[in-house]
């Protein structure tokens, strides 16, 4: 029984590990008050570029993690910027760069692939499960990150202008906090996590690369993240729980005879559930979003 | 670097078009440093003005945009961002389908039609529905819940197409072909159908109607510029949600049945992969009308002829639905943001010490 459950837990490390930092890069991310939809895009555009970079480099683990997480804090200090300095709406910005996400991962992926393609025995990926005991660190990582996280937030100074930035920017900015800074740096570092994600997400866990691998996966962190209130350590059950169903989708599935599509439609359903759950029960109230999330904040107006 | 409002507002159509410019020059840059040089600017240009030039091709692909766009219009004018478009278009053909493979009305067309599309906007409506009681009961952001609504539609319609109505003769992967009663009639000498050039035209004078004549359209534009206005004058909020969820669906499932008549005529497994993406490509088309329903079909026209490009350049090799996907994000890129400069000057001013 006990050796069981080890293999379940050492089986779903790599996702674990995948969704929880995407869905921590997203808290954080929204805890400075910026809505983030490009999460999809930016989490499938990681994969094609940790990919990528692995073919290229073959199959260096460590530059490739580097890269992914360079290219997506860059596109989340692009999305801080342009919500923060002009008066445009979260949700078209975010969403826009979700479809280019869409896009580029796709120019970066397939040239990559068929690289690897036409190169004999090139595979790509560290595969980590029972046999690699890298996965009882895993565990102690993502702990580790959890409560680093979360003194983060809310012991540092950094980390509470970051909070303020989020709850009520106007008032942030007249206490001396530059709001567009903390949010730039709110930006590249959740951004920069969600790359790391999607990076595990591809090397780690699918190690295989078709066009539109991931698709879906951003939105998971995305529910993910609202679903435990974007809290460091509630992250880490509710990622935990989406890895151990997605992970496990195909076992679930054989044993109890669900066809394949039906199969990969419970994610999805569990995360709507989940957000609906949170959203209708006192949870909500006691880990309520922040304030201005999404809210446009537009700092000229006042000079007008 | 200093923004200010300006006192006039620039005309409505200087935005959109200023995006389109600068933003299929963004997609050129981006896709010409990306393919290392395969795909040149010239390679854009020539497709685009293949695009725009081939009328017979653009014709279906129009007409669908068209509804989808009027679809989506009606949910983003109350500012409910309705993303789930591609769920409610394969929901609606799937149902279409149904009634053509399985309800037993094929044996006469007329019937048969009106049926495909009764039941595709009730399937749209439903599934957009499914979504719009957690944005209006407990405020649940609509995005992220109609999108993933998409992935649930798309595997919902992969089971049954791979599963009860597999087309068994030859084990394809896909439907059996719709009989021959209940395909939508094509016009003499375009690519365009009867039925679809009807739906379309319909639904952009109901549409019209509805926002110019009735309270519930003037409820769903209050609803956006202000919601509170809608609360203190007793009018249900939450309703008003579902309403414009629900019809935006609705519109989208019908284009769902259209598309199963006049184009695919079978559903193709797997259904993510094949489809043609009306539903994101529809939000491009209602964001450049600037909302307004005469620029729909305007927007439909440029963008069905960047959707013609897009899959033509994609024949040149590189990327799959890649390109339409630059496309689509450029565009909407510079958009939302040269949208500030409609109403907003942006001054530099340079520092004197």
């Amino acid at each position: 029984m006990i050796e069981a459950i080890i293999a379940l837990l050492a089986g779903m490390s790599s996702v674990f590990l995948a969704y929880y930092l995407a869905a921590l890069g997203h808290a954080i991310v929204e805890k400075s008050g910026i809505l983030n939809l490009a999460i999809d895009g930016i989490f499938v555009l990681s994969i094609a570029v940790a990919y990528a970079e692995a073919v290229y480099t073959n199959n260096n683990i460590l530059a490739s993690l580097l890269l992914t997480a360079i290219v997506a804090a860059l596109f989340g200090i692009l999305l801080a910027f342009l919500v923060t300095k002009f008066p445009i709406s979260h949700g078209a910005a975010g969403l826009s760069m979700m479809f280019l996400g869409y896009g580029l991962a796709s120019l970066v992926g397939l040239p990559a692939r068929n690289l690897q393609g036409s190169i004999k025995g090139l595979e790509i990926g560290y595969t980590i499960d029972i046999n690699n005991p890298v996965w009882i660190a895993v565990y102690i990582i993502i702990i580790l990150i959890g409560l680093g996280a979360l003194f983060f937030i809310n012991k540092t100074k950094i980390g509470a202008a970051i909070r303020a930035a989020g709850e009520d920017p106007a008032a942030a900015e007249a206490l001396g906090v530059n709001v567009l800074m903390v949010r730039l740096f709110a930006g590249a570092l959740g951004f920069a996590l969600i790359g790391l994600g999607g990076a595990v997400f591809e090397l780690a866990y699918v190690q295989v690369w078709s066009e539109g691998t991931g698709m879906g996966h951003g939105w998971l962190a995305f529910a993910i993240s609202l679903s435990a209130g974007r809290h460091p350590l509630l992250l880490i059950l509710s990622s935990s729980v989406f890895a151990g169903l997605v992970k496990y989708m195909t076992t679930i599935q054989a044993m109890y005879n669900i066809p394949t599509d039906l199969a990969k439609m419970l994610p999805f359903v569990a995360a709507i559930l989940a957000m609906v759950i949170f959203m209708a029960t006192p949870l909500r109230r006691r880990l309520a979003p922040p304030k201005s999330l999404g809210k446009i904040y537009f700092r000229e107006e006042r000079t007008v | 670097m200093v923004i200010v409002r300006r006192v006039k507002p620039l005309p409505y159509w200087i935005v959109p078009v200023l995006a389109l410019v600068v933003g299929l020059l963004i997609s050129m840059i981006i896709l010409y440093v990306m393919s290392g040089g395969v795909i040149t600017p010239y390679d854009i240009l020539l497709s685009i003005y293949y695009g725009f030039t081939n009328v017979g091709l653009l014709a279906k692909t129009f007409a669908l945009l068209v509804i989808v766009g009027i679809g989506l219009l009606v949910s983003f004018k109350g500012a409910i961002w309705n993303i789930g478009g591609e769920g409610q278009f394969y929901m609606g053909v799937m149902l279409a389908a149904w009634v053509a493979l399985f309800s037993g009305f094929a044996f006469n067309g007329f019937i048969a039609k009106t049926m495909m599309i009764l039941m595709a906007l009730l399937a749209g409506g439903f599934w957009a529905l499914l979504a719009a009681l957690p944005r209006a009961y407990l405020n649940i952001d609509e995005v992220p819940v109609t999108l993933m609504m998409n992935y649930i539609a798309y595997y919902i319609v992969n089971y049954i197409t791979i599963g009860e109505w597999r087309e068994k003769q030859y084990g394809y992967y896909r439907t059996v072909t719709i009989p021959e009663s209940t395909m939508f009639q094509v016009i003499d000498g375009t690519t365009i159908t009867l039925e679809l050039l009807i739906l379309m035209i319909t639904i952009f004078i109901l549409v019209w109607l509805m926002f110019k004549y009735t309270s519930l359209g003037l409820r769903i534009k209050v609803l956006s510029s202000n919601p509170n206005l809608l609360r203190s004058s007793g009018i249900s909020v939450q309703l008003t949600i579902l309403m414009a969820l629900l019809l935006s669906g609705m519109i989208i499932g019908m284009a769902g049945a259209a598309y199963l008549g006049s184009v695919s005529h079978n559903i193709s497994y797997p259904v993510e992969e094949k489809t043609p993406g009306y539903g994101y490509t529809g939000i491009l088309v209602a964001w450049l009308s600037m909302l307004e329903l005469i620029a729909v079909p305007i927007a439909a026209y440029i963008i069905g002829a960047l959707h013609t490009a897009g899959i033509n350049i994609q024949i040149m090799g590189v990327g799959g639905a890649a390109v339409v996907n630059v496309f689509i994000g450029s565009i909407l890129l510079t958009y939302a943001v040269l949208i500030t400069i409609s109403e907003y000057k942006i001054k530099i001013i340079v520092k004197k010490r």
